[in-house]
């Protein structure tokens, strides 16, 4: 038995369209943020995490499990990601923090991945760009390399799998 | 001087025949004077020695002789005799002699009759001593030259040899002797208290009786003379006792004797104290010691001293220095002047029995406080008592071991703890008002208390309940704890609000005048500020940390009270909220204001909804069919402010449902745009089952009412169909089956296969099973479920949010301390609910963690247990 009040509260408030000021912008990516990470930690999605890092909101770290059945297996990988004010209208950086021997991984941990450049939607959120990373592992784009020994090596699962592990420093 | 060998160069052998002649005459009188027979005859002859012998200056020798002398008859004939007389009591124990009567009358007699002899040999062997010092002064005197000294020499002569006596008798004594004294006193003293009893007996009526006629004219029987219960040293036992004591002190057991009275006197008072202080806590017994004290142990000392001629220093020129003991007023029954020490004795023995009483209190302080209202004359006592002694923190230390092996155990429930802290916290606040001791005393408590679940129920459960659950407690029913608070903080700020001007300067001034350093005991880290009042509900907040888990509690169980109503009568929730709201300030009670106001709006609305005119295009038989609004009370709740409800799915028979649709649109025409969402799940259905040879009622939730009006329709149902008709997973339509079952209105049937057991419905009791079908309202509660979603579940809830956010900060960061999770757990888990735990609280979350094996800790870092 329960009376529903609908509308309580309705008269307070009322939108904000005021300038927006660095201050109000850095307020409301904490905001989205600390609602993302909420949702991330809810969901713990197997394999992928992240958690800001120290007492910045915009600088987080990421930890990726390579996927089942793929040369990646087991392996365990850190991300750093970094937010800009203008997030979610602009990608984060993402960046491997440990050596990733992939065609579409620099050595300096530098990635290539479409959301993350051009096709970036203000739709994305943290938890995406974890999940196409993690499946970016095991489906690389060999069209355009980042690593060319990585993408030349990839047709040969078993020697690939080898070169991955040899360069594999646990973070 | 004496030996001086030029003396004897110069003797002339005439003069040595002299020597010798007189010197045998000497010896010869001494073995005829201490011969036994008594004989001083020769005494003239003595003496003519002596003046002999005196005048070649062997005065010395013939002293050393005489007293040697003295010594060894006294040795062989009179001390190994007297010490014969105890020789059987050596080996028996003391304490089987005292039980056996005639050991101890033997005992008695042969004490007084062995001192008797000794004390004839003593004054005879004096007797002669003195014949000695006359025959030695008789000399003198002829000389002139020794007149001076003769005083002298005779005191000297007497105190050489009762320093003799003494020491014979003290190198001699055989170790039980002073028990053997002991015993004798404190025989003695029975016999006398017994005595003094009866007396006191017949002086306490006969004061009674006064009492009645004149009242209030007690001083004039202090002051006035009881003849009964004045020993006068005439008193036969106390002639007895006086002349053991004379005959030891002549014998030089001053101090033996003494020690033997005042030990026994101490034994027959710890034993008194034992006797009163039983288990009964309900009478004060203090001041009953203390007239015991006057009555007895002084009146004897008093008539002794007077029997002995000494009166204890009596009236010392030196009263100065006893005036701390002088400004105590002192009033002695029968005695004029207590002489100083009389006084002493009095202190002791009054500190003595406040000591004993003390122990004993403290001993049983536990059960004491367990009886609280009803003991505290015994806690009246001991705050006397420990006024006296100064030995609080005996009380603490006895106390808080006590509490860890009695109280703080799993076995105890935790409402039986809390009342006995509350029954601490009121008693030692009797004790001591500072609260110093109350601290040390309730940490454990606390602590102890901070670790079980249940105490923030039970705690509001007493607030609210009054009883708190404990049915020990039964005659303060609807009589709150609570309430009972107010009415002590109310009876206390009276004279604070009567004074009306200048009430800062005055109390500033009162206060600076009554000021007092705490006890040393107390603990410096905390303000006396903080003590001076000791509020029983703050002690009790102060276990649970903060008020809001209180509150928040109390809107729990608030909830679970008002949905169970079906009258709207919220009279007592009414008054306990206005309770809570004075303790706790009104904005934290505002959402249970809220909830309690739409209990009383719920009221208004139900009458107006059924008020409201019956739709017109309903024919006759539509009308019989639907049953009347009239059925339906509504408990109306604004669910923003009422604290989570559980929810349970469940579909109603049809009827039922449209029952509730037609009143939820009753609603929204009158309230529109509000809308009514019924929790179908909570409330009471009062139902009335009718079978072929009986009607009965019933009170049960919606849920056991909707299983069994499945049963109108069909009278068996299989479990499986039967869950799905009315909408429950099977598990939990079993649990609630064992209600009708236990009723038995339905029985089960077995068999089913597939579709689990059969369930029928009952239709003929035999009279064998209508013995266990009542009327009970019952139903309501059964295996503690609630329809609330408790403070603890919300709690575990939160701890699964904070449980995620520590995994993945582990996940991402691999190891972090105790602190860094603390800070990062603040810093981002801000959504509702928001992390609000302290380092303590996340510490033993952590540690619960590790202990399921979802964590590791080393080193002060925390893992992820891979």
């Amino acid at each position: 038995m329960q009376d529903n009040i609908a509308g309580g509260g309705v008269a307070a408030g009322g939108k904000q369209h005021q300038p927006i000021s660095k201050g109000a912008d850095y307020q409301s990516v904490m905001k989205r943020l600390q609602s993302e990470l909420m949702a991330l930690m809810m969901r713990g999605d197997p394999g992928v995490s992240a958690f800001p890092e120290g007492d910045n909101i915009l600088c987080w770290k990421g930890t990726i499990t390579g996927g089942k059945d793929t040369v990646y297996e087991g392996m365990i990988y850190k991300l750093s990601l970094s937010f800009s004010t203008e997030y979610p209208f602009k990608p984060p950086k993402v960046k491997f923090e440990n050596t990733c021997f992939h065609p579409n991984v620099d050595l300096c941990g530098n990635i290539c991945l479409d959301i993350l450049q051009d096709k970036w939607s203000s739709a994305y959120d943290v938890r995406s760009i974890l999940l196409s990373i993690q499946s970016l592992l095991g489906e690389p784009n060999n069209d355009s390399p980042l690593n060319s020994q990585a993408a030349a090596l990839w047709a040969n699962q078993e020697e690939f799998k080898k070169m991955v592990e040899k360069l594999y420093k646990p973070a | 001087m004496l030996y001086n060998p030029g003396i004897l160069d110069s003797l002339s052998k005439q003069s040595i025949d002299d020597i010798l002649h007189s010197w045998g005459a000497f010896v010869y009188c001494c073995e005829v004077l201490f011969g036994g027979n008594g004989d001083i005859s020769a005494a003239s002859e003595l003496s003519n020695s002596v003046s002999v012998l005196q005048r070649y200056g062997l005065r010395g020798l013939m002293e050393d002789y005489f007293l040697q002398y003295l010594e060894d008859t006294f040795m062989k004939r009179v001390v190994v005799k007297f010490w014969h007389h105890f020789d059987k009591y050596s080996d028996v124990p003391i304490s089987d002699v005292k039980k056996d009567q005639i050991l101890v009358d033997q005992l008695q007699a042969a004490l007084s009759k062995s001192l008797e002899e000794i004390c004839s040999v003593k004054n005879y062997q004096e007797k002669c001593l003195v014949i000695l010092i006359h025959a030695l002064q008789f000399y003198g005197d002829n000389i002139e030259k020794g007149k001076l000294k003769s005083g002298q020499q005779e005191s000297n002569l007497l105190s050489r040899y009762h320093l003799m006596v003494s020491s014979v008798f003290l190198t001699t004594l055989p170790s039980h002797f002073p028990e053997v004294l002991r015993l004798y006193f404190m025989n003695k003293l029975e016999e006398l208290n017994t005595i003094i009893a009866i007396n006191y007996d017949g002086l306490e009526s006969l004061r009674n009786d006064r009492n009645l006629k004149y009242n209030g004219s007690d001083e004039m029987n202090i002051d006035g003379s009881h003849p009964g219960s004045t020993l006068s040293k005439n008193n036969s036992l106390v002639k007895s006792i006086g002349k053991i004591v004379l005959d030891l002190r002549n014998l030089g057991f001053t101090a033996l004797s003494e020690d033997a009275y005042a030990s026994s006197i101490f034994q027959l008072l710890k034993a008194k104290v034992q006797a009163l202080a039983l288990d009964d806590y309900r009478t004060p017994i203090l001041q009953s010691i203390k007239e015991w004290i006057q009555a007895v142990p002084l009146q004897f000392l008093h008539a002794l001293s007077s029997y002995l001629g000494d009166s204890f220093d009596n009236d010392s020129p030196s009263s100065d220095l006893i005036s701390p003991l002088a400004s105590r007023s002192l009033s002695f029954p029968g005695i004029d002047a207590p002489s100083e020490g009389l006084v002493r004795w009095k202190l002791r023995l009054e500190y003595f029995a406040y000591e004993k009483l003390q122990d004993l209190r403290i001993g049983k302080l536990f059960e004491i406080i367990v009886d609280y209202p009803d003991s505290s004359p015994a806690i009246e006592d001991l705050k006397q008592c420990l006024e006296y002694t100064g030995q609080h923190s005996k009380l603490v230390d006895s106390f808080i071991s006590s509490l860890r092996y009695r109280l703080l155990t799993a076995g105890a429930s935790t409402n039986d703890i809390l009342h006995q802290y509350v029954s601490t916290i009121k008693a030692l606040r009797t004790i001591d008002p500072t609260g110093v001791f109350l601290e040390t005393v309730g940490e454990p408590i606390r602590d102890y208390l901070r670790g079980r679940k249940d105490t923030v129920k039970c705690i509001v459960t007493m607030l609210t309940d009054g009883s708190g659950g404990n049915p020990s407690v039964a005659g303060s029913t609807g009589d709150s704890l609570l309430e009972e608070l107010n009415r002590e903080a109310e009876n206390q700020e009276i004279p604070d609000t009567d004074e009306d001007m200048n009430v800062d300067d005055k109390q500033a001034w009162v206060n600076a005048e009554c000021w007092e350093p705490d006890p040393i005991e107390a603990d410096p880290l905390r303000g006396s500020r903080q003590r001076g009042k000791i509020n029983i509900l703050e002690m009790l907040i102060s276990i649970i940390g903060s008020k809001d888990q209180l509150v928040n509690e109390y809107r729990v169980m608030l909830a679970e009270k008002l949905l169970n109503k079906s009258d709207y009568d919220i009279d007592s929730e009414i008054r306990t909220l206005e309770l809570l709201k004075i303790h706790f300030g009104e904005s934290s009670m505002q959402k249970c204001e809220i909830m309690v106001n739409d209990l009383i709006s719920s009221k208004r609305m139900n009458a107006n909804i059924k008020a409201s005119k019956l739709q017109p295009a309903m024919n006759d038989s539509e009308q019989a069919k639907v049953m009347s609004l009239d059925l339906i009370d509504a408990t109306i709740i604004s669910s923003n402010f009422w604290p989570p409800i559980q929810e349970e799915s469940l579909s109603l028979p049809s009827h039922v449902e449209q029952l509730l649709s037609d009143y939820a649109e009753r609603f929204h025409e009158i309230k529109a745009p509000r809308k009514l969402l019924w929790k179908k799940n909570l409330g009471i259905v009062k139902l009335e089952l009718q079978f072929d040879d009986r009607n009965v009622e019933f009170s049960v939730t919606p849920l056991h009412a909707a299983i069994v009006m499945q049963f109108q329709e069909k009278t068996s149902w299989s479990s499986k169909s039967l869950a799905a008709a009315v909408g429950l997973p099977v598990d939990i339509l079993h649990r609630r089956m064992a209600f009708w079952i236990g009723k038995g209105v339905i029985t089960d049937s077995g068999g089913g296969g597939s579709d689990g057991p059969v369930f029928t419905l009952v239709d003929n009791l035999t009279n064998a099973n209508k013995n266990c079908i009542s009327n009970e309202i019952e139903g309501m509660d059964e295996e503690g479920e609630s329809s609330m979603v408790s403070a603890e579940e919300q709690l575990q809830k939160e701890m699964t949010i904070y449980q995620k956010f520590i995994e993945g900060m582990l996940t991402n960061f691999g190891s972090m301390t105790l602190d860094r999770i603390h800070n990062t757990l603040k810093m981002f888990c801000v959504a509702e609910p928001s992390y609000d735990k302290s380092l303590q609280q996340l510490q033993s979350f952590l540690a619960l963690l590790t202990a399921e094996e979802k964590l590791d800790m080393r080193d002060g870092h925390y893992f992820l247990k891979k």
